[in-house]
Formats: structure tokens, sequence, C-alpha cells
């Protein structure tokens, strides 16, 4: 007897809107898929009516985790398209952003993973020390999520001794907890045998399905756009690319941490290797006719855009491919066979990207329609007032 | 091998049916196909050339015509293939039987520029709601949003 159950797209173990639809023969998934779209934006059809400069804000806004993987893959880009050339030293700070969110975003996955898996421990210890790069990314850019460090010919704000030095600390904090993380992973037996050989994607699907990032990495396909299709300052560094092959839960941790580890060699070859000079050149306000195709690797494996310039300030087409969506397939693949308690460990195991909280919420009044801008405080206090103000029992008992 | 010698050969293996092919920077190859010979030209290049790994297919309404490229990369170099196909009568063979991972690129092709991909394993809908109106394709250069008027439960007061 087969049954089809729906998870999403609104379901308390998934933290975005994407419907999955298991068809399951006693607790064996069978078959599965995915339906998307429910968080759909229209953001190629918006970047078709802005300039430039506006859709680097823009492109940030794709993802609230990644946000400078899609600005930095969109800048490069464009820099292309304009002929000019971001200084040495605006370059490094860059791609010192790139390092740094790919340690925090991998530090809030270990987190998640662990969640997933039971092990919380190892949860509130990831991201207890996801602080650390968190804070570091506020003081190089002022923003702890939408960094906008990007500028349209470098960086938008350079730095300064302190803050360097502040960051070797802090990455060598980080390195001896990783190291620990990455044995405590491996002693402790209950962790491993619950992600060891859940979601099994043999390479032969991993290819075949064109999977990327990690994902691919942890079936033994060992494919990094910063190694093979070097950008930027990527071949001037020395980094190894992780790679695992259990093709399963396991060896998506495995190759995670060792990316972690990898992370912190290069920040602090870029801090130390910082040169000297300026951080930006003044971009033009409109590109010549031309296309390019501008590639990087985000924390969720490859980022694509193509950008197509007719001769104004705004773009004719700019395509984006956000890894996640690379990974569907590969999913798909995964989940079959495996086990219903299985699904969130194994969709979490993509690491599939969530959209960003906001700040600022526009109430429309039912009555007038008319609308206002209230602050998280505002918004809170209000909250509080209309709890007390509501008609509760309080202090009830159960009526025997 | 470079992307000089990488041009050479394609010239060799694939003669005519490579209208045009240029190389606008390091690992970046554009090769233009006829549709009819899409599917024939993958196959050579996933078999000679390993080209397993597609990224995506960038779609563009080029006012009389759809320009599709297929962007693949190897570790040796990118390969972008680009093909027009008329806008009055958009019909594309599908790659999915050859390549597995491109059938989310061409459902959401179909989806955005209403462009029909011929033998296409799983024809649904992919991003666009179930309840969104035919022939309505929001990335088509003559496609404009209106916001529909916002009706006010209970109405204004």
């Amino acid at each position: 007897m087969k049954f089809q159950i729906p998870i999403g797209p609104q379901h308390p173990a998934l933290k975005e809107p994407i419907s999955l639809r298991m068809t399951v023969e006693g607790e064996v998934i069978v078959d599965a898929d995915i339906r998307l779209g429910y968080n759909h934006r229209g953001v190629e059809k918006v970047a078709e009516e802005k300039n430039w400069t506006q859709n680097l804000y823009l492109t940030e806004r794709i993802c609230g985790i990644c946000s400078h993987s899609h600005s930095t893959c969109y800048v490069q880009g464009v820099e292309k398209l304009m002929e000019i050339e971001p200084p040495k030293r605006g370059m490094y700070i860059r791609y010192l952003i790139s390092e740094l969110e790919r340690v925090h975003s991998h530090l809030l996955w270990l987190g998640v993973a662990g969640h997933e898996a039971g092990f919380d421990s190892f949860f509130m210890y990831t991201w207890r020390d996801r602080e650390i790069v968190m804070d570091l990314l506020e003081l190089i850019t002022g923003n702890r999520v939408h960094y906008a460090i990007n500028a349209l010919g470098g960086v938008r704000r350079d730095l300064d001794e302190i803050q360097k030095a502040k960051v070797l600390e802090g990455v060598k904090t980080l390195r001896e907890r990783s190291v620990y993380y990455f044995k405590i992973g491996a002693s402790e037996p209950s962790f491993v045998a619950r992600i060891a050989g859940v979601g099994h994607l043999p390479l032969e699907k991993a290819v075949s399905l064109c999977a990327v990032g990690p994902t691919a990495r942890a079936s033994g396909w060992s494919r990094d756009v910063r190694k093979e299709d070097p950008y930027a300052v990527y071949d001037e560094l020395d980094f190894d690319v992780a790679t695992a092959d259990t093709c399963d839960v396991l060896g998506r941790v495995v190759v995670r941490v060792k990316e972690l580890l990898e992370s912190y060699k290069m920040i602090e070859q870029m801090i130390r290797m910082l040169p000297a000079g300026d951080i930006a050149v003044k971009a033009p306000r409109k590109a010549k006719p031309g296309e390019v195709v501008s590639r990087y690797e985000a924390p969720r494996g490859e980022n694509i855009h193509y950008i197509k310039a007719n001769g104004t300030d705004k773009p004719e087409r700019l395509k984006v491919r956000a890894p996640t969506l690379a990974n569907y397939p590969a999913t798909v693949e995964m989940l079959r066979s495996g086990f219903i308690a299985d699904i969130p460990l194994i969709f979490a195991a993509i690491d599939p990207c969530i959209c960003c909280a906001e700040r600022a919420v526009v109430l429309t009044s039912a009555r007038s329609g008319e609308e206002r801008i209230v602050r998280l405080g505002d918004l809170r206090r209000l909250g509080l007032e209309r709890h007390r103000k509501a008609p509760l029992k309080r202090n009830a008992v159960w009526p025997f | 091998m470079t992307d000089a010698e990488i041009i050479e050969k394609l010239k060799a293996d694939l003669g005519d049916k490579i209208a045009e092919i240029s190389n606008p920077g390091r690992r970046r190859l554009f090769l233009k196909v006829a549709p009819a010979d899409l599917v024939p030209v993958t196959e050579t290049l996933r078999d000679k050339y390993g080209l397993v790994f597609l990224s995506t297919i960038s779609g563009l309404d080029t006012g009389e015509a759809f320009e599709l490229i297929y962007h693949f990369s190897t570790p040796g170099t990118d390969f972008n293939l680009r093909t027009e196909i008329p806008r009055a009568d958009p019909h594309i063979p599908s790659i999915s039987p050859l390549i597995p991972g491109a059938i989310l690129y061409e459902r959401e092709l179909q989806d955005m520029f209403g462009i029909v991909v011929d033998n296409i394993p799983d024809p649904r809908r992919v991003i666009l709601p179930d309840d969104w109106p035919d022939e309505q394709y929001p990335l088509r250069k003559d496609w404009k949003h209106d916001r529909p008027a916002e009706i006010i439960p209970g109405g204004e007061s």
C-alpha cells in the first residue's frame, strides 16, 4: 500500500517554503517530488528595470546567508563588462569577506546538521562560535547579514591594523575549536551512526544530476570553481579541495569541516599578503554591449550569473542560478529508499538557502487602509500590550 | 589543453555543425549551433570532451527570437552552447535524456519564456504557481506586471 505524504510548503521541520511530496511504503520512501516557487520574487525581471549599481544591492538580497556570494558573482561579471580592474587591495578585502562568509555559513550548517541528528550540544557549540565570525564580519563591513562591502570597481571599506589583528585572533580561536569538533564528531559513535549511510548519493548519480559544492564533493567528485576556474585572487592562494568518498551525510559533514580549515588558512594568507594601495576605482555609469559568464564558489556550491549588457545603464538580461537549485535533482535521488525520519537530515544536508529576516514591517490598518512602518521594538511593545489586554484566563487549573 | 587547441579540435570534430565560435576570455568558449543540431552536438561533446556538467540554461528574448545558452563546464574549460529559435514557433529538443540534471532548467524555460521543450521527461510547471494564467510568460520582454488592486477586507471606512 502506497501513501503520499506532503511536507511543506509550511512545515516546522523546514525553515523555508518548499513542498516535498513523498510516496512511502510503510516508512520507506519509494519516490519523492519537489515543488518550488513558493518564494519566487522575480529578481531576474526586476534586474532588467534597475541600473548597474541598484542591481548590486538587489543581487545581495537574493539570499540572506550567502548574500556576499551573489553580489560578488554579479560584481565580478559587471567589472569585466565595464572593462575595469579593481585594485589588488580591494580584491583581497572582497575575497576575505567571501571566506569569512563561508566560515559562518558552514558553522551554521554544522549546527543544523547536529540538531537534525539529535546532537544538540554540537549545535550550541558551533552556533556560539559562529558569533565570533559574525562579529568579525560586522567589524569589517558594519553589517552582520548584508555586508554591502562590494562596490563596482572595488570595495566600500578599508581594513586597518587593529581589524587585521582581530581577524587573525578570531581565526586562531575558530581553528582550535573546529579541530576539536572534528575530533568529537569522529569519536561520538551515536552521532556517526545516525549520519553514516543516510542520504546515499553515488558518484555517477552526482555527476549525471549535475550536483554542486559540498554535496558533489562528498560523493568524491573533486570540483571547486576556486580551483578549476581560479577567479580574482584564488590562484595566488594555497589551499586544497576537500572531498570525501562516503557519499552520505557523514561525508557532507566531513567535507564542510575540512573546508572550514581550508578557509581559515586562506583568511590568514589574505591578511598577511594584503597589498597596500587603493581599495576601489571609479566605475562608469554604462557598460558597452557584451555578455559575460561569471562563476563563483558559494558555500553551497557553484553560483553562476550570465549578464548581458546592451549599452545602457541597465542590464539586458541577468540570469542567476543559485547552487541550491542545482542540488534539487540530487536531493530527490538521496531521499529515495531512505526513511521518513531521515527527511529533515537529508534535506538539511544540501544546506538549502533560507531567505533573510526583516527588520522593519509595513502594517496596513484593516479599517483605514493606512500604511505605516513599525520598528521591531515598537512591534514587540504592541504585542506585549495586546497580550496584556487579551481576555485570557490566567493561572487556570485543570478541571477535575 | 588550452582554449585555442580545443577550438582547433572542435572545428575538426564538428565541422560545419558549429556556425560560430568565439573565445572572449580565459576558459570561456561560445559556440553557436542550429537548434536541430543541439542534441547531436551535445552528445558528441559529452562523449568526446567530457561535458557532463551543465551549470544552467539562460534564456533571452531578443524581440524576434529566443536565444538559449547552455552553460557547460569541465575541469579544462567552459563551453557555452548558443542556439536561436524563432519567437513565433519556439520549439527546442530536450537534452535531459543526455544530461538528466538539465530537467529543472528546461522546465524553467517553459515557465518563464513559453518555450516548448520537445520530449521533456517531466513537463510540469516548476516555478510559477498552479493557478497562474496560461500564455503569461514573465521573462518575455513584452510582459509587464500589473499589480492587481489591493482589496482590503471590510472595505475602507
